[in-house]
């Protein structure tokens, strides 16, 4: 069973923190297309979360297109999920991006030295990684 | 929408002239979990005993599936469970006992939920419940309400003591009576507003006897978020005012503000405004509920009252700012 983690903190829907985190098994591999999510209800109950938090997840990526839903069997991966991580992979990193641009911005930092920490940060943790499969690890599944 | 707890109009208060509600309108549709929340003595408790006749209204009607509960008939009662504050269990018997007690008031009792819930949360079952711990006491309160499934549970603060592993589980099984069958409708009351946000697909905020603001969870998020304008100037010009804004602080050139936000129209003419940047930044419903309910501190009210003052001067002028504002280019958004 996948793990998903919601923050009531972090002022991001609770339905939004799921979808992303979908997405973030997606393109971390953890979730291949056609694999099977847990029933609304199952998922509903593991988590503690209302019922229509977890259909308003699903319907979502299923508008998008990153899941089937089967009538009376349930949520599915598609084929076209995968495809489209790498696109979400980008538009997760850009909010981060824009969040530190911000917070620099506040701080009066130069962009030569954001771009300086930036580099070394992902170099430690690539060093600190034994199996590079993502370049960087995606911190979309919600801070602590 | 069906409906099924409602209240209109509803009045009461007690000797010595200490109002507790005051011109209530709740409605709570069917299928729903229904977080009531406001500060102590809002009269979240009140509004609970009214609904189950515990308590008679001055004014107004109180109605659970369509029945007033100072007269029901026991058949609507037993479709309808209460967990109060303070619950006076027996505290000779046992929990055997008590569901044995309980479950004869209700046709639906299930005592294979009975038994599960009671092995989830680890409650003995032939100690006397005087014996059990005050959170346990609370679960076992808890309990025999929900063996019962019933198609109403109203619970005031029902996680009040529990530790967080207990907590987490309450709300695990509250979720699943909500899913059960035909579903339950549930309303309760909490200070955890983080636990609500998380359950609960309707919210009341409750101040002074009445209702603020209510409706979908969503809904109330959205309409509450924190803007944050930056100034390319040192300071933001004296005329400057972020609209629907409930608090206002400024700290050099960066003016933060949290505001109702009715749609994203409503910031554009200060996205449009020159060297400015805007971010909008989402609040959970705690951050919220603590901005817009907590008492302004004295230097926060002088500010507020600059600010105000500011804008009905602001006002007065409109067609110079308004000129003003269609001048100027969007920037950086």
């Amino acid at each position: 069973m996948l793990h998903f983690q919601i923050d009531t903190h972090s002022g991001v829907p609770v339905y939004r923190q799921m979808m992303d985190q979908v997405k973030y098994y997606v393109a971390a591999g953890a979730l291949k297309a056609g694999d099977q999510l847990p029933s609304i209800r199952e998922l509903a109950q593991t988590l503690a979360v209302n019922p229509t938090t977890v259909v308003k997840a699903y319907t979502e990526l299923e508008h998008e297109g990153c899941l089937e839903m089967r009538h009376g069997k349930g949520a599915f991966v598609t084929a076209a999920a995968v495809g489209m991580s790498s696109r979400d992979r980008e538009k997760a990193l850009r909010r981060l991006a824009r969040q530190l641009a911000i917070e620099a911005g506040q701080m009066a930092a130069s962009l030569g030295q954001v771009l300086r920490l930036v580099q070394e940060e992902v170099e430690a943790v690539q060093g600190e990684r034994a199996e590079p499969e993502l370049p960087v690890r995606l911190s979309v599944v919600s801070r602590k | 929408m069906q409906t099924a707890i409602q209240t209109e109009n509803l009045d009461k208060a007690f000797t010595g002239g200490v109002v507790a509600v005051a011109g209530l309108d709740l409605e709570v549709p069917r299928g729903a979990i229904y977080g009531l929340i406001g500060r102590n003595g809002a009269g979240k408790t009140t509004t609970l005993r009214l609904l189950m006749g515990l308590l008679r209204p001055d004014r107004g009607t109180a109605r659970i599936l369509g029945a007033d509960f100072w007269e029901a008939p026991r058949e609507t009662r037993q479709r309808v469970a209460y967990v109060s504050q303070r619950q006076q269990l027996p505290g000779w018997m046992t929990l055997t006992e008590l569901c044995r007690y309980v479950g004869h008031f209700y046709e639906g009792w299930d005592q294979a939920h009975a038994r599960e819930l009671a092995e989830r949360w680890e409650l003995a079952w032939d100690r006397p419940v005087a014996q059990l711990s005050a959170g346990q006491q609370r679960q076992a309160a808890v309990l025999a309400a929900l063996a019962g499934r019933p198609e109403v549970l109203l619970l005031d603060e029902p996680a009040a003591g529990l530790d967080p592993i207990a907590r987490r589980s309450l709300l695990t099984s509250l979720v699943e009576s909500a899913t059960h069958g035909t579903g339950c409708t549930i309303l309760f009351s909490t200070h955890l507003i983080n636990d609500l946000e998380r359950v609960a697909d309707h919210v009341g905020i409750m101040d002074r006897g009445r209702l603020t603001m209510a409706g979908r969870l969503e809904d109330l998020l959205q309409a509450t978020q924190r803007v944050q304008v930056v100034f390319d100037d040192p300071a933001p010009p004296p005329e400057f005012v972020i609209p629907g804004a409930v608090r206002t602080q400024v700290s050099g050139p960066v003016m933060t503000a949290i505001v109702r936000l009715a749609n994203e129209a409503q910031l554009e003419p200060i996205r449009a405004w020159r060297g400015v940047r805007v971010n909008v930044f989402p609040l959970s419903l705690e951050e919220a509920f603590i901005e817009l309910y907590r008492p302004r501190d004295e230097g926060e009210a002088v500010a507020e009252a600059a600010v105000e003052q500011e804008r009905a001067e602001a006002l007065a002028r409109s067609g110079a700012t308004e000129s003003a504002a269609s001048r100027a280019t969007p920037s950086l958004n």
